[in-house]
């Protein structure tokens, strides 16, 4: 009896409440942190990578952090394969209003159209919901610089500075302290090393463990979105005194298989 | 015979069409506004077959509007046009192509740009700083090419219109005896006379 | 991506194989949506437009040609509108009727004219007439005249280049007053003062266009009217007949006379020719 309402997503418990979604997000907070800063003249996207193994081979392409368009980028926590379908949505619907409009998609609209998918999937029975949060960065015309955050019922928010995955609420509680308004974008990488130090479990932080990336306008007036290279998170590390000597460890063990 | 045309001027576009309904050899109507407001600041003026030039421009309007009340932002008059010209490239490999050649002008309301844009039934888009559709380019984008200069203040604008109505009506062998002039600029779009 | 086919879709098939006695709900729900949506099939080829085209040109074997030739004519003025027609059919030179009846009463509010295919116009007018009905009864009023005769249109243009024939005026009065569009099968619609509609409309327009103006009298108004019709019968061989006039008020229409154009030719022969100065 105690499993009547959970099994289905279309079906609400007595208590109002839609059992399958929040297994969803309980999903995501077991996955590597993101967190995203918004600055004045730029967003940054920082994210912890939790398969670190000797024996897993690199990937060419990253793990948490994903360019959506040239003005747009993501960062997620949850089911990489979930969030692999999704960012191909996303990717796609960018491109398609460009197609259309001859114009970048606004980052709201963008966000938009992938909640609304993920919502329909709380809704038409026979189906599971994504099980991923993702954080967006993003810069048009009419808003500059945003941030915002979705999660798998399909509820949205815009941000100054947030962060998903494991030791979120950790996390939060430091940026709320530390987050002044005005806060450039070099002090919002500095701000999101120094929090990723503190939260993540590991005690040698390394380019191995972390992804990191920034939005910001060029001189000519261009969105630049720049992914880090390892020795560039080395250095960045370096300058902000947290380096370690990366050293070998195993993904967690209470962490679910594929969830990042 | 019909006859639309559009100028750039300093914050603002100033527009003309004609008002002459005709079917076959039959005038039908005089004073009919060939045009129709897309949002605040973008105008759409249209020619063409009957029936598919007022289906169309709805069509455009109505898809323009709702994207406002969707996004709570009004679309760009360039992303307007690009969205006009993709419906008709659509429709052109339909079986029913739309027949309707368009001119849109729009204002930026926070830049004060102004923009005007001519699209053909083969779905051709060009920017242009001034712009007439139908018989009436053959005998007015010379005019506009000798007289036409960047920030034209609102009167100089108006003598270049009236400069190019009166050669129609020395030279062109159809009577457009009225037009209806529009100023589509920040604060909106409003008639005018010249 | 997700996969709605479940959903119930919007828009059923308009046309159903179910034979007409089957009289369970199904049926009635599938007959519901055909008759909010009526439609008709289409010629079972690739593309119907340019199928027809070539059906009614010159090229075709056994070519299509529409046979028609009316004059009808309306205009507002301070006291209503006026609506006069001929009442002629022809199938090519030859007269198939003297007593058509070309003004259509979509309700006691609105009528209609005809010119074009006879058949197209009763068919939409009639269709026109009942959804002003289906109107009425779900909003508990009267739709005007601009509305009825976007209808009209926008029916219409989803058969453009499919044959249709139809020129006509959609003549009303409404909450804004007296209201006059002129609907064609092209899918034109125009709001105005004054229009004429056929093969004599030009012969028509001449007559009205000269003794037309706003301040008419309701005599004056009626007798313009039918002159107009008459010199159009008279020099238009597709028109004749007799003259039929309606006149259009706040309370809806009434038929103000049908007149022989015989008679109207004697008439008009002994009057003395107004004078131009």
């Amino acid at each position: 009896m105690a499993r009547r309402y959970d099994s289905r997503t279309t079906i609400f418990s007595p208590e109002g409440r839609l059992y399958q979604v929040e297994y969803a997000m309980e999903a995501i907070s077991h996955a590597g942190t993101a967190l995203g800063i918004l600055a004045k003249d730029g967003v940054v996207l920082a994210a912890e990578k939790k398969t670190a193994s000797k024996l897993l081979e690199q990937l060419a392409s990253s793990e948490k952090i994903f360019q959506l368009s040239d003005h747009s980028c993501c960062a997620v926590a949850g089911y990489t394969s979930d969030a692999n379908t999704l960012i191909n949505y996303l990717r796609l619907e960018a491109q398609k209003y460009l197609f259309t409009y001859n114009e970048t998609i606004p980052i709201e609209q963008l966000v938009q159209k992938l909640c609304d998918l993920k919502q329909s999937y709380t809704q038409y029975g026979g189906l599971r919901p994504y099980g991923v949060s993702f954080l967006y960065a993003g810069h048009d015309d009419d808003f500059g610089f945003q941030l915002y955050h979705s999660d798998p019922s399909g509820n949205y928010s815009g941000w100054k500075a947030t962060c998903i995955g494991a030791n979120s609420s950790a996390a939060q509680s430091i940026l709320k302290q530390d987050y002044k308004e005005e806060i450039t974008l070099k002090e919002a990488k500095s701000l999101a090393v120094k929090i990723l130090n503190k939260t993540m479990d590991t005690t040698n932080m390394g380019s191995d463990k972390l992804e990191f990336a920034t939005l910001s306008v060029s001189a000519g007036g261009k969105v630049v979105y720049k992914i880090f290279k390892p020795e560039e998170i080395e250095q960045l590390l370096k300058d902000e005194g947290v380096l370690t000597a990366p050293t070998e460890q195993t993904a967690t063990s209470d962490t679910p298989s594929g969830v990042q | 015979m019909e006859a639309l045309f559009g100028i750039t001027g300093k914050g603002f576009v100033l527009t003309a069409s004609d008002t002459t309904m005709a079917r076959s050899i039959v005038i039908m109507k005089h004073g009919e506004d060939k045009s129709r407001v897309l949002n605040k600041n973008t105008l759409m003026m249209y020619t063409g077959e009957a029936g598919d030039t007022v289906q169309f421009a709805e069509y455009v309007q109505r898809n323009v509007q709702l994207y406002g009340i969707r996004n709570g932002v009004p679309l760009s008059a360039h992303a307007t046009a690009s969205y006009t010209r993709r419906e008709l490239a659509k429709a052109l490999r339909t079986r029913n192509p739309y027949h309707v050649n368009l001119l849109i002008a729009g204002t930026d309301p926070k830049t004060e740009t102004p923009e005007l844009y001519w699209l053909d039934h083969m779905a051709s888009m060009v920017k242009m700083p001034f712009a007439a559709q139908g018989y009436a380019s053959y005998f007015c984008m010379s005019t506009m090419d000798r007289y036409w200069k960047p920030d034209m203040t609102l009167e100089e604008a108006k003598a270049l219109m009236q400069k190019c109505i009166d050669e129609l009506k020395i030279r062109f062998i159809a009577s457009l005896p009225q037009f209806t002039i529009k100023i589509v600029d920040k604060d909106g779009i409003r008639d005018v006379q010249l | 991506m997700l996969d709605l086919s479940f959903l119930p879709s919007g828009r059923g098939g308009a046309v159903t194989d179910l034979p007409d006695d089957q009289d369970d709900a199904q049926t009635f729900a599938m007959d519901a949506a055909a008759f909010s949506h009526p439609s008709f099939v289409l010629p079972s080829v690739a593309d119907p437009v340019a199928w027809m085209k070539h059906q009614m040109s010159d090229a075709a074997e056994n070519r299509i040609k529409m046979a028609k030739g009316t004059t009808t004519l309306a205009f507002k003025f301070k006291d209503g509108i006026i609506v006069a027609v001929d009442s002629r059919a022809t199938g090519g030179t030859y007269i198939a009727s003297q007593s058509v009846k070309k003004i259509i009463e979509i309700n006691p509010y609105l009528l209609g004219t005809m010119a074009g295919g006879a058949a197209d116009c009763s068919y939409w007018e009639r269709e026109l007439g009942r959804r002003c009905r289906v109107y009425e009864l779900r909003n508990k009023e009267r739709i005007s005249v601009a509305a009825a005769s976007k209808l009209l249109s926008n029916m219409v243009y989803a058969y453009k280049g499919m044959g249709l024939s139809m020129g006509t005026m959609v003549v009303g009065w409404d909450k804004t007053g007296p209201a006059l569009f002129y609907v064609d099968s092209d899918g034109q619609r125009l709001k105005g003062d004054l229009f004429s509609v056929g093969s004599g409309s030009t012969f028509a327009y001449g007559v009205l266009d000269s003794g037309y103006h706003c301040n008419l009298s309701i005599e004056e108004a009626i007798d313009l009217g039918r002159r107009s019709i008459y010199h159009a019968t008279f020099r238009d061989a597709a028109s004749g007949g007799s003259v039929l006039i309606y006149h259009v008020r706040q309370d809806g229409w009434q038929v103000i006379s049908r007149t022989d154009v015989t008679e109207l030719h004697y008439q008009y022969a002994e009057e003395p020719r107004p004078s131009l100065l």
